[in-house]
Parts: structure tokens; C-alpha cells; sequence
């Protein structure tokens, strides 16, 4: 045997390992989700149902308000993205083409914001947003992620691959620094752009202990909260429920990944970060 | 007056003096060459007269105006970049007007504007293609279009031929002169590459370690180095220079002594110098394999064959020089007579490197006559 492929075989079968090990808490909930709670109680770990049923996601179109469910969590996942991409555009396009004094600074402190805990801020945040009169709204979810420095930096590393002629030569057209950003800038760095602006999207539809301390009533709910009702403290008694209410949970950010996964990963190897 | 003018220019990045003391004056609608070799200050030079970099210190005008704090986008300049910056996500003709929409032209001009480019520079198939669809030449003539259609008063070019092959750049050489004579912009043209500073300048600037060494004609630079390093920068090979002694009528070279002719030795009296360098261009050298009236004796060290022509390495008392030969070349060990021509030779003070100058009577511009002179009695 050629000892070339051997090895070849040898890592395809380690990674055919880490993927099926990635894939079954999801194969998991794809099929308890069609099981009848009995029948999963029995069978837990079966992958194809003995008896399938859609009883599971009737309950959670008829008896949960999920079209509302669903539209808060797309509220504030397509805000806090669309801000968030906007203020990283903006402050990236400042550190990389302005010349002013204390950027470097300004940019280190704006960096080592991201080390920092979100248990820290939280407390802080909560205070902020409850003073405003702003518990129990969905802009009380938003406000606070306005702007982040993780997009800043991403932006920033893909803006800095940009060649300064490039951005010499808008300049001397006499085109404003704006012009040169929405004309020059930002469609050099769309694919950039695109995978921030996803990985923003996934992680604030996925997100559940700031809107768990700020959203308060059913009507306000977002898909990871509906998810909570059915998880109860004592080990779940409507757990296919939950396994159906996760899947749906998971189709869009699934969806989102596997139509722009070529810029999300290209913008993480490029930015030296692995994903 | 769309002349440049640069008064007492200093450009420093912390202690780091890039360009020094710089005075320069560049003409309305002329080629001015910036030559030299990399980080002479030239790139740094034209960037600051592009308003690209500050200036450290010192005054800028551009058509009588100084612009030391004006914006690069209201200095009316264009540019062509060494790697043509051309905005990857554009179409040719997108790149080439971006200027002239951001200035708002009207569209009927811009139309007109962009067809004049496209036949100057053969471009008309092109225009719906992104960059990444062009070969380097190709990319080059779209970054001089877009240069042109601006129709500014001033052209700077940095090192626009140098991603180029040899054929290509002799072809874009020829085609930048003639969109210089058509529109009469003021050209400052940055490279390292004499035979582009020879062809395409009205004056060369030579610039070294920050300081320009001399400022004049290709003619000039090449028959009358003002010093040394002028006389060894252009001109390939290099330039032949040799410490001699100065005596009365005579250059001692090591033991050998040349006799003078009387206008050198007016001219070495009037510098008052003793200690000199002989500088003699290779392609001016002739060797004569008999004895021959007044030469110094020399011995013939190797040889290097160059296709067309030799090199012929040769020593006299310790002067190493060489010279260039198209046929009959001597052999190592040989030994040969070198007589040189006095109306070719140039002499420098060595305490300077300057140039002690040159004898008014001899005519040296005049490069009708066949660049390479041997003699083989």
C-alpha cells in the first residue's frame, strides 16, 4: 500500500469522526422532533422514528404564538446586524484612512473591549437600559449592541488588504472620504462585509441571556426563550416539543451558513483567525 | 504658469532625512526625470508634489501657487502608479471616468472625453473589461488613460513602465511622448531606468541619498557629469574613474604619465586641484595594440564577451579600467596602448567628487557620432 494514502485514509477517517460528532446533537433533535413523546422516551437515541408524527410542530404553530416569536427574534437579529456592520464599517474605514492623534491607542483600547466578559457588562447594561424604561422592549435588547469591536477588527484587517494607491488615487479625484468608502471601499471588501455581517445575524439570533434578562412577557419572546418554556428545571416533560422548537430555531442560521459559508470562511482565514 | 517649483524641500519620517534642501524647478510642459537608485528620494519627491506625503519643510508652488496645504484632489495633478491602482471592481471605462463623474462632468464630455482615450491608447475593445481581464501593458495604458482624461496641468508618473517587458516599454516609451506632446501637460516622470530617463526627459534630475546630484539635459548628463556619481550612474557600463595625480602638463597614473593638452591644463590651474579622478566612459576607451606616441602601456587583465561586443578589462600601474571593443579583441596578458581622446575624458576633484569642469572648446554634445570608437592599429 502506498503509505501516502494510508496517512490520507487515516486523517479522512479522524475528520469523519469530528463531523459525525458535530452532527449528532443535531441529528438528535431532527429526529426526537418527529417522535411522539412516548415513543421518545423509549427510543432516544434511534435515529429514524418508529412512528412518525408532525404532532410536535402542530403544537408549536397552534398553541404558540411562533409567527411572532419568530418575527421578534428577526427584529432584533436584522437591527443589531445592520448596526453593528454599519458602526464597524465606519470606525474600521477611520482607523485604516485617517491620520489623527491617538489612533493606535484609541484602536487598542477598542480591541481589548472584546476580552471582556460579557458577565461584566451585563449588570451595567441592564441598569442602563432599565433607567431608560426600556425592560420588557425589544429596543432594550438592541440598544446595547450598537456597535462592536470584533466586526471593527474584522473590517479593519480586510479594509488594510485594500492597496493605499488605491485609495491615493480616489483622492486625488477630489472624491470625499465617503464617496471613496461606498464607492471604492466597501464593494472591494464585500465578502468581508457579508460573512461580519452573518456571523452578527447567527450570533444575536442565537442569543439568550440578555434578552432573557430584558424580555419579560410571552408576547416578546424570542425562538431561544420559547425554547426555554419548554425545558423545564426538573429534566423536561415536553422535550420533543423543545426538539421541534430547536430545529425550527436552527433552520435559518443553518440556511444563512450554507449559502454564504465561501465569505465566511475566506474572511476568517484571511483575517488569521480560525473559525 | 503651470510650472512646479520646489524652494528649500525637507522630507524627514522621525530622524530618517529622506530628501534634502531640495531646489527644482520644473517648466511649464516639460519631461522632468527623476532618476536614481531606489530610496534616492525621488518616489518621496513625487508623492509630495502629488499631495500624498507632507512636507517636512520648505515651500511647493504649482502654477505660482503654494500648495504645501492643498489637498492632493485640488492640486489638479494626475497619476500614474508603479502598480497602475486601478479599482479592481470597475470596468475599464468605469475606472478611466470614475474622475470625471466625481467632478461632475457632463455626460456628452466625458463620452468624448473617454473615445479620445480609447484610440490614443488602442483601448476601444476593452472598456466593458474588469482589470484582472488585462495583461500588464494593457493595465498600464488604462491607468495613463485615466491620467489623461483629466486633462490636468500636471502629469506625475511613478515607475509606470517597470512592471513591463523589455518590448512593451519601449512601445509605451514612445507613447508617452506623444501624449505628452498632444496634450503639453507638466510631466514629472519617476524611475531607476536610465535608457526611459534618456528617451523620455527634456531634463533628467539625478537624485541620490535625498540630494539631487544634477539637473540637465539626457545630453548633458551623459557628456558632462557635474560629479562622480553621475558619471557612474549613467552610461552601462559604468563609467571608468581612477585616482591620478596632477603635475604641471602631465596625469600620473600610478608611475605612467599622460601628457596634457592645453585646455585641460587651463582648466586644472583654474580648479586649483592636485589630487584628481580621470573619469573615461568604456564605450570612449581605445586601445591600440602598437606602441603608439604619448599612451600609457597597459596590460590586458580578461575579458568579457557581451554577443555584439567585449569588454576588455585592462590595468595600467594599478588603474584598473575597461574598455569596449566590437571585434579583434586582445587577448588576456596582451599588452595594448591606451591613448584616450581628451574631448571624452572628464576630470573631478577628489576631495568633492565634483567635476573641476570642462575646457570650453570642446563640444561634447553631439551624439551624431558613433557611440563606440575603437582603434585597432
Amino acid at each position: 500500500m502506498n503509505p501516502e494514502k494510508d496517512r490520507q485514509l487515516g486523517w479522512h477517517v479522524l475528520l469523519l469522526i469530528i463531523v459525525l460528532l458535530s452532527l449528532a446533537p443535531i441529528l438528535f433533535a431532527v429526529s426526537n422532533s418527529f417522535k411522539t413523546l412516548g415513543d421518545a422516551y423509549n427510543t432516544v437515541l434511534s435515529i429514524i422514528p418508529r412512528n412518525p408524527t408532525l404532532e410536535n410542530y402542530l403544537h408549536v404553530f397552534t398553541r404558540l404564538d411562533f409567527l411572532k416569536i419568530t418575527l421578534n427574534t428577526f427584529i432584533i437579529a436584522s437591527s443589531v446586524t445592520l448596526f453593528k456592520t454599519t458602526t464597524s464599517i465606519l470606525a474600521a474605514y477611520a482607523f485604516v484612512s485617517f491620520q489623527f492623534k491617538g489612533k493606535s491607542i484609541l484602536y487598542f483600547i477598542l480591541i481589548s473591549t472584546i476580552f471582556i466578559p460579557f458577565s461584566v457588562t451585563m449588570i451595567p447594561n441592564y441598569l442602563t437600559v432599565s433607567s431608560f424604561g426600556l425592560r420588557d422592549n425589544l429596543v432594550g435588547v438592541i440598544l446595547p449592541q450598537l456597535a462592536d469591536a470584533t466586526g471593527i477588527f474584522l473590517i479593519r484587517q480586510s479594509m488594510r488588504t485594500i492597496p493605499k494607491s488605491i485609495l491615493e488615487v480616489a483622492g486625488m479625484e477630489n472624491s470625499s472620504s465617503f464617496k471613496t468608502l461606498r464607492d471604492v471601499v466597501v464593494p472591494l471588501i464585500k465578502p468581508a462585509i457579508i460573512s461580519t455581517s452573518i456571523i452578527f445575524f447567527i450570533n444575536s439570533w442565537n442569543e439568550y441571556v440578555w434578552p432573557v434578562l430584558v424580555l419579560k412577557s410571552k408576547s416578546m419572546f424570542t425562538l431561544p426563550l420559547a425554547l426555554q418554556m419548554y425545558i423545564s428545571s426538573e429534566g423536561g416533560t415536553e422535550f420533543t416539543i423543545a426538539m421541534a422548537v430547536s430545529v425550527l430555531t436552527m433552520l435559518v442560521p443553518l440556511t444563512l451558513y450554507l449559502v454564504f459559508q465561501k465569505y465566511i470562511i475566506s474572511t476568517f482565514t484571511a483575517s488569521g483567525i480560525k473559525g | 504658469m503651470k510650472d512646479i517649483v520646489l524652494e528649500n524641500i525637507h522630507k524627514s519620517y522621525g530622524t530618517n532625512q529622506v530628501v534634502e534642501d531640495l531646489n527644482l524647478t520644473v517648466a511649464e510642459g516639460e519631461r522632468l526625470i527623476l532618476l536614481g537608485p531606489s530610496g534616492c528620494g525621488k518616489s518621496t519627491t513625487l508623492r509630495m508634489i502629488a499631495g500624498l506625503e507632507e512636507i517636512t519643510s520648505g515651500k511647493l508652488y504649482m502654477g505660482d501657487q503654494l500648495v504645501n496645504q492643498v489637498a492632493s484632489g485640488k492640486r489638479n495633478v494626475s497619476m500614474v502608479f508603479q502598480n497602475y491602482a486601478l479599482f479592481p471592481h470597475m470596468t475599464v471605462e468605469d475606472n478611466i471616468t470614475y474622475g470625471l463623474k466625481v467632478h461632475k462632468y457632463p455626460k456628452s464630455e466625458i463620452e468624448k472625453r473617454l473615445r479620445d482615450a480609447f484610440e490614443m491608447l488602442e483601448l476601444t475593445e476593452l472598456g466593458k473589461r474588469k482589470p484582472k481581464d488585462l495583461s500588464g501593458g494593457q493595465r498600464q495604458r488604462v491607468a495613463l488613460a485615466r491620467a489623461i482624461v483629466k486633462r490636468s496641468d500636471f502629469l506625475l508618473l511613478d515607475e509606470p513602465l517597470s512592471n513591463l517587458d523589455a518590448q512593451l516599454r519601449q512601445h509605451a516609451r514612445k507613447e508617452l511622448v506623444k501624449i505628452h506632446k498632444k496634450y503639453n501637460q507638466t510631466f514629472v516622470y519617476v524611475t531607476h531606468d536610465q535608457i526611459e530617463a534618456m528617451t523620455v526627459g527634456d531634463r533628467i534630475a539625478l537624485m541620490y541619498e535625498g540630494n539631487l546630484k544634477m539637473v540637465d539635459s539626457p545630453k548633458n548628463v551623459y557628456h558632462m557629469p557635474a560629479n562622480v556619481f553621475t558619471a557612474k550612474f549613467i552610461g552601462s557600463p559604468s563609467c571608468n574613474i581612477v585616482s591620478v595625480e596632477h603635475d604641471a602638463n602631465y596625469l600620473f597614473f600610478g608611475t605612467q604619465k599622460l601628457i596634457l593638452p592645453e585646455s585641460w591644463i587651463n582648466q586644472i590651474r583654474d580648479s586649483y586641484t592636485e589630487q584628481l579622478y580621470f573619469g573615461i566612459r568604456p564605450e570612449h576607451v581605445c586601445l591600440h595594440t602598437t606602441p603608439t606616441a604619448g599612451a600609457l602601456t597597459a596590460t590586458v587583465k580578461y575579458t568579457e564577451d557581451y554577443g555584439n561586443r567585449m569588454g576588455i578589462y585592462f590595468d595600467i600601474d594599478g588603474c584598473e579600467m575597461v574598455g569596449i571593443c566590437e571585434d579583434n579583441a586582445p587577448y588576456p596578458g596582451q599588452t595594448v596602448y591606451f591613448l584616450p581622446d581628451f574631448d571624452k575624458i572628464h576630470l573631478f576633484d577628489r576631495g568633492t567628487s565634483d567635476s573641476i569642469g570642462y575646457p570650453v572648446n570642446i563640444t561634447r554634445s553631439n551624439l551624431n557620432e558613433p557611440a563606440y570608437q575603437y582603434k585597432f592599429a
